[in-house]
């Protein structure tokens, strides 16, 4: 039990160390900008297609689906503003993070644990290279900055999703159905939103890397780190948007 | 480096649209809030109200042209509102314009309704302040209703003891309504009345048509002038007789006759004279009694 408790603790030490690593290394030249550009277009573009998908199928089926209960009290007007302010609020960003987590955190982690059993990262150090700067660094950023932008894709096209959702069953056209939902719309519903969006990807990377960069020696470990990153990302994304909601009732 | 800005533009592209879809997003949303573009503020006193919150849309003519900024507390009976409104429309709103707030819809937020003033004042500037108007509270409609509810609870009363009254009581319109008998008798007058009228236009078509006496009296004209001139005959015929009773009278057979006619005539009226007389008699001493007890006193 006391080791059990004694190897969580020392797990939480861990992150809290690489983390603050993170915010010391992010700091100081030399900046790997090239590489940060490779990571932004391989974590960022690559993502969108699916990302795109996943938000267009959420818009669509949730206008579907929430059509029927404001059909009975004859709100039907409200669907687009409703559909926008849940897809904005929590659906897409919470989504997007999840599928970010799925297929970023776990490459990362995967990426990043091969690299450490093979010794590459050792090879890196030997000549003369930061490893934590190269890697790490550049990835976490690049999630950072990708995943919020992945949202407001996301966001916009799952609203797009909610106007042919609509259309299957009415007749509204593209400039009502886009006043209408900005009419909904309010700095407090996109700004929260948005700012919980640059954590969700930010502990996306840094769970990824941690996973990787902390990967024991054997090929088995390289496994167990891209699936412990993709768990752990997952839950802390839930954490967050938890906390998001919290804090964002304070202002409300 | 080929094959690297072979991704280079791919990802700026895909930054820029991202970064672009986020600033109109958030353009839109504040132009909704007049955060963008030029305004001017008005200010309102208001006693109460009624749950406007700050945000809230302002309306004129029905269109969305502001928002409010700020709702204060002054007083115990004053609360100032500060509206934010659009510049373009700042010239048609005048300075005697006035702020009420209403309700979007049954369940809807409230809004800030601006009456539009008079055309020939002058508009309003920067920061005036406008006249307010006592807003539509739910407990005033409320009150109106109940003083309805309660008219319509003596009004059904009231006709309760009306239909009572029909069912029992002894009037004419009640024994109209309710008596048998009397509508049995009422129809049977009827009836009569319908007979008599029914006899009565036959007796009309016989006066118009028929060949009695009277029907000839009323419509022959033939009759009429036949009857005039046997009327001319009659006048004459009675003034030959008149000339014959003269000629009776000087006739020495019935001379007697006539005289002793005028004699009790004459007679006549001496009595008449005589008692008229006497009547005359009889008045004076009553009038000297009157007299007398006047002298005693």
């Amino acid at each position: 039990m006391v080791i059990y408790l004694k190897s969580i603790f020392n797990d939480a030490g861990n992150v809290t160390l690489f983390t603050a690593r993170f915010f010391k290394e992010v700091l100081k030249p030399p900046f790997e900008i090239k590489e940060f550009i490779r990571q932004c277009y391989t974590i960022g573009y690559k993502s969108l297609p699916l990302v795109g998908i996943t938000g267009f199928i959420m818009g669509l089926v949730l206008t579907l689906q929430s059509r029927p209960t404001l059909a009975e009290f004859g709100a039907e007007s409200w669907l687009p503003g409703m559909v926008a302010l849940s897809l904005i609020r929590e659906i897409a960003p919470v989504i997007t993070a999840l599928i970010c987590a799925g297929k970023i955190s776990s490459g990362i982690g995967a990426e990043l644990g091969s690299m450490k059993v093979t010794e590459q990262i050792d090879a890196m150090e030997v000549s003369a290279i930061n490893p934590y700067k190269y890697l790490v660094v550049t990835r976490i950023l690049a999630t950072t900055l990708m995943v919020p932008l992945l949202v407001i894709f996301a966001d916009g096209i799952g609203i797009l999703g909610g106007y042919i959702g609509i259309n299957i069953h009415s007749d509204v056209n593209l400039v009502r159905y886009f006043s209408q939902v900005l009419a909904s719309l309010d700095f407090i519903d996109i700004l929260p939103a948005t700012i919980k969006t640059f954590f969700f990807g930010f502990f996306i990377g840094m769970i990824g890397c941690y996973k990787g960069f902390t990967a024991a020696n054997g090929t088995e470990s390289v496994g167990k780190a891209a699936n412990s990153a993709v768990v752990a990302a997952s839950l802390i994304i839930f954490i967050i948007d938890m906390l998001a909601v919290q804090i964002t009732d304070l202002f409300m | 480096m080929k094959n690297e800005s072979g991704f280079t533009w791919k990802l700026g592209m895909f930054v820029v649209i991202g970064l672009a879809l986020f600033v109109v997003t958030i353009y839109f949303v504040g132009k909704q809030q007049n955060l963008f573009g030029s305004t001017f503020q008005l200010q309102t006193k208001f006693k109460t109200v009624s749950g406007l919150e700050v945000g809230n849309n302002v309306r004129f003519s029905g269109i969305n042209v502001g928002t409010v900024k700020d709702i204060e507390l002054v007083n115990d009976t004053a609360v100032l509102v500060t509206l934010v409104i659009k510049k373009d429309v700042q010239r048609f709103i005048k300075s005697d314009a006035a702020a009420s707030i209403g309700s979007d819809g049954l369940m809807g937020d409230k809004v800030l309704t601006l009456i539009p003033g008079t055309f020939s004042k002058p508009p309003v500037k920067d920061n005036d302040q406008i006249a307010s108007r006592k807003a539509v509270e739910m407990e005033d409609v409320m009150s109106s209703v109940k003083t309805t509810v309660d008219n319509a609870g003596i009004i059904s009363a009231q006709l309760a003891e009306f239909s009572y009254k029909m069912n029992n009581g002894n009037g004419a319109l009640s024994k109209l309504v309710t008596d048998e008998q009397f509508s049995s008798s009422l129809k049977s007058t009827l009836t009569n009345l319908q007979t008599s009228s029914n006899e009565f236009a036959k007796f009309t078509t016989k006066m118009n048509d028929g060949k009695g006496a009277l029907s000839k009296l009323v419509s022959d004209e033939k009759f009429g002038k036949t009857l005039d001139s046997t009327m001319a005959n009659l006048q004459s015929g009675t003034k030959g007789l008149s000339e014959n009773m003269e000629a009776a009278q000087h006739n020495f057979l019935l001379k007697g006759y006539f005289k002793k006619k005028k004699k009790a005539e004459a007679k006549k009226q001496a009595e008449i004279k005589k008692q008229a007389e006497s009547k005359r008699k009889n008045t004076p001493p009553v009038i000297d009694s009157v007299k007398l007890t006047t002298k005693g006193e």
